[in-house]
């Protein structure tokens, strides 16, 4: 703990940037004095400070504001500040409002509740053991009775009604809390372990089936309390004396803690993780310079220090496993690295081909990266970049300022994957079939990118490619792909609503509605689900409410063929116009002339941020390029609740 | 009374809580005075003295503690030296 009068200086530095509303600096400030000090009349001091800037840190460092309804049986009030202070470090104004302590099934179930009529952002559902299995307790007093798990069934099936009505009601994101496991039992810790109905077994059984449930539910994510319970120690989670007096579910001391883990289960509902990991070679995935001590003498292997790097290497194809693409940025010799990972491939854990992209010389790092980023057809925001050296780190922080940085500790090389693992940003609720195969497919970009270089005429070489475009209605494809690349599609994006889940559904299945998800493959590979449209026919207009791309198939005539089947169903729904909008954002300029490219005409529009384009139907059709051939557009019923008006 | 009489350290921490001016932090400001004194607060502003003074307050007393003078008192009577 610093000393009272740092503390004063800190405190002073936050008042300072907050009457300067400065976010940026407010932030630090808050940083800065939370990280030295753990008392809640600091927490309490930067979030009464901070509330009143809210707009500034909208304004100034674009964070997202979150209404946010908190259903609960417990004592949330004093974790508030806490809350709003880890939202702010992960980006995020939070906008909190608390349910009453009784009506968490009212607010859930019907229509008409505070809960359904805030029209929140998100819903955080923190119960208590008594609302999720009040049974259980008496029921493991034993360890052996079999009816344990009949209480557990239930206990799920009776959330997943209050989930599944909640859901028919509100397109809300949902984080639904488990259950914490008790430190210590009746039946003590020796039978807790070793009998097959123990609470604490059958608490873990009720957390899986609580995961399994919001798995199953759109934007939905199960927040492991048990997890940051374990990881501060059970036997200090829960201060009983104030449990019992007030019926606050955490001690003190872990209120930050609490926070800081609720914040990073919500954050993947919002915002995707990153992409790309870039790692340095020299002290950083081995021990030791390659240029000085050659191939041999580099540390990695099975020996110390050797698995730390090693341990490292694991890691890191853990994480490629599930789509974040690895690339090498180091200053060294091309042939010098090749030579190294030939010669020692016995002792590390990746070969050359785990990496999407290797970028060894002796120009800028930064360059490199930004190179990177074009050729993968991703923001540098999709960045993550790991070295050991300060200097290189600093470069980065000060050129790519989007790029996470992580400093691997070159004296203490076993700590490099703790510090990496401990952060947020790979983190994902889900992975899906193409990130497993994304790697895979990045590389099929570069072969493409080859033979391009080999036609000189566009038309021959997008023939040659053999395209093939599956539309499938976003019902039956898989849908969190699909609000997937909602959530994170930024160029070809012609409107960026951010839609959810419960809003394709909703598109998918209205009348007249559209909601198309579009597959393509070619002779390379298949790049699964990269496009995504919503449309909606009311009258004889077609609206198109989104319309969107992976970047990595933008220029191949997909999205000409995706325009042609909106047009072509909104016809079959008696639409004679069609309506596309355009919101420019800083990212999306690739699009800009997409409408008027495809022979729309600009609309006048008063005053809005948005840009109309029409389209006469009964007179111009859009078609289909020759190159793409089209699948599954006959199948009209896949687009549910559709119509035929004619 | 003034609110000289609440030692600083306590009147800040109050204010912040309670979010009012540290002027308006008295001994005789109490639940009953101040607005934004709600049970919710009470439980914050207690868990906040806990936390800054390294003590524990007896939950039977904690209800009774709603005004900023007995606040004072309970804190001294544990030794805290404001």
């Amino acid at each position: 703990m610093q000393t009272d009068l740092d503390r004063q200086n800190l405190r002073a530095s936050l008042k300072e940037a907050v009457s300067s509303n400065d976010a940026a600096a407010a932030l630090s400030a808050t940083r800065a004095l939370l990280s030295e000090s753990q008392k809640t009349t600091d927490t309490i001091f930067c979030a009464s400070r901070l509330l009143g800037m809210s707009e500034v840190f909208v304004q100034q460092l674009g964070f997202r504001k979150l209404s946010t309804f908190a259903v609960r049986s417990v004592t949330l009030e004093p974790i508030v500040p806490f809350l709003a202070i880890q939202a702010l470090f992960a980006g995020y104004v939070l906008d909190l409002q608390l349910g009453g302590f009784g009506s968490y099934v009212d607010e859930l179930l019907n229509p008409n509740s505070e809960l359904v009529r805030s029209n929140s952002d998100l819903v955080l559902i923190i119960l208590d053991i008594e609302e999720l299995a009040g049974q259980l307790p008496e029921l493991c007093a034993t360890g052996r009775n079999l009816n344990v798990d009949t209480e557990i069934q239930s206990s799920i099936e009776r959330i997943g009604q209050l989930l599944r009505t909640f859901r028919s009601n509100s397109s809300a994101r949902v984080v639904l809390q488990g259950l914490a496991i008790p430190d210590v039992t009746a039946l003590g810790e020796v039978a807790d372990a070793n009998l097959p109905f123990s609470l604490p077994v059958a608490i873990e059984r009720v957390n899986r089936g609580l995961a399994a449930l919001c798995g199953s539910i759109s934007d939905c994510v199960f927040f492991d309390v048990d997890r940051v319970s374990a990881s501060c120690g059970r036997s200090r989670w829960r201060d009983p004396r104030m449990y019992l007096a007030s019926r606050v579910p955490v001690a003190a001391d872990f209120f930050g803690a609490y926070a800081e883990s609720l914040v990073r289960f919500v954050s993947p509902l919002f915002r995707p993780s990153r992409k790309v990991l870039c790692t340095d070679l020299d002290n950083t995935l081995w021990g030791g310079i390659l240029g000085e001590d050659g191939p041999q003498g580099i540390a990695t292997g099975s020996a110390f220090p050797g698995n730390c790097y090693l341990e490292y290497q694991q890691y890191l194809k853990q994480l490629s496993a599930r789509g974040i693409l690895l690339a090498a940025v180091s200053k060294n010799n091309e042939s010098e690295v090749r030579e190294a990972f030939s010669q020692r491939s016995a002792d590390l854990a990746l070969t050359l081909d785990d990496f999407v992209a290797i970028k060894i010389g002796w120009g800028e790092k930064a360059e490199s990266i930004r190179e990177l980023a074009k050729e993968l057809s991703l923001g540098l925001d999709s960045f993550v970049f790991v070295d050991d050296n300060p200097m290189e780190c600093e470069a980065i922080r000060r050129q790519l300022p989007e790029v996470e940085v992580i400093s691997a500790p070159v004296d203490e090389p076993w700590r490099l994957t703790g510090i990496l693992a401990r952060r947020p940003f790979f983190d994902t609720a889900f992975v899906s079939q193409d990130d497993m195969n994304r790697v895979h497919e990045y590389k099929a970009q570069a072969q493409r990118a080859e033979l391009e270089q080999r036609f000189e005429n566009r038309d021959e070489f997008l023939a040659s490619m053999e395209i093939v475009c599956t539309f499938q209605s976003a019902l039956t494809a898989p849908l969190a792909r699909a609000v997937q690349l909602l959530a994170k599609t930024n160029q070809f994006n012609l409107t960026t609503r951010r839609r959810s889940a419960a809003e394709v559904e909703e598109f998918a299945s209205s009348q007249g509605g559209q909601a198309w998800a579009v597959r393509s493959r070619d002779r390379f590979g298949d790049a699964g689900v990269v496009g995504i449209a919503l449309a909606r026919t009311e009258g004889d207009i077609c609206l198109i409410d989104s319309f969107l791309l992976s970047c990595r198939v933008i220029g191949r005539g997909i999205e000409t063929a995706m325009l042609a089947q909106i047009a072509e169903q909104a016809v079959q729904d008696g639409a004679k116009r069609l309506i596309g909008e355009f919101i420019p954002t800083k990212k999306n300029a690739p699009c800009a002339s997409f409408y008027p490219d495809h022979g729309f005409s600009q609309k006048e529009s008063a005053g809005s941020a948005s840009v109309f384009y029409e389209l006469d139907l009964t007179a111009a059709p859009v078609t289909s390029p020759v190159w793409i051939t089209v699948e599954g557009n006959q199948s009209h019923e896949l687009s549910a609740g559709t119509v035929l008006t004619s | 009374m003034s609110s000289q009489q609440v030692p600083s350290s306590l009147r800040e921490l109050l204010a912040d809580i309670f979010e009012v001016a540290p002027e308006e932090i008295t001994p005789d400001a109490s639940a009953e005075t101040l607005e934004n004194w709600d049970s919710f607060r009470h439980l914050q502003a207690i868990l906040a003295l806990e936390g800054e003074y390294g003590i524990q307050f007896d939950p039977q007393r904690i209800p009774e503690l709603t005004k900023v003078s007995l606040l004072q008192a309970e804190l001294e009577k544990k030794g805290v030296a404001l």
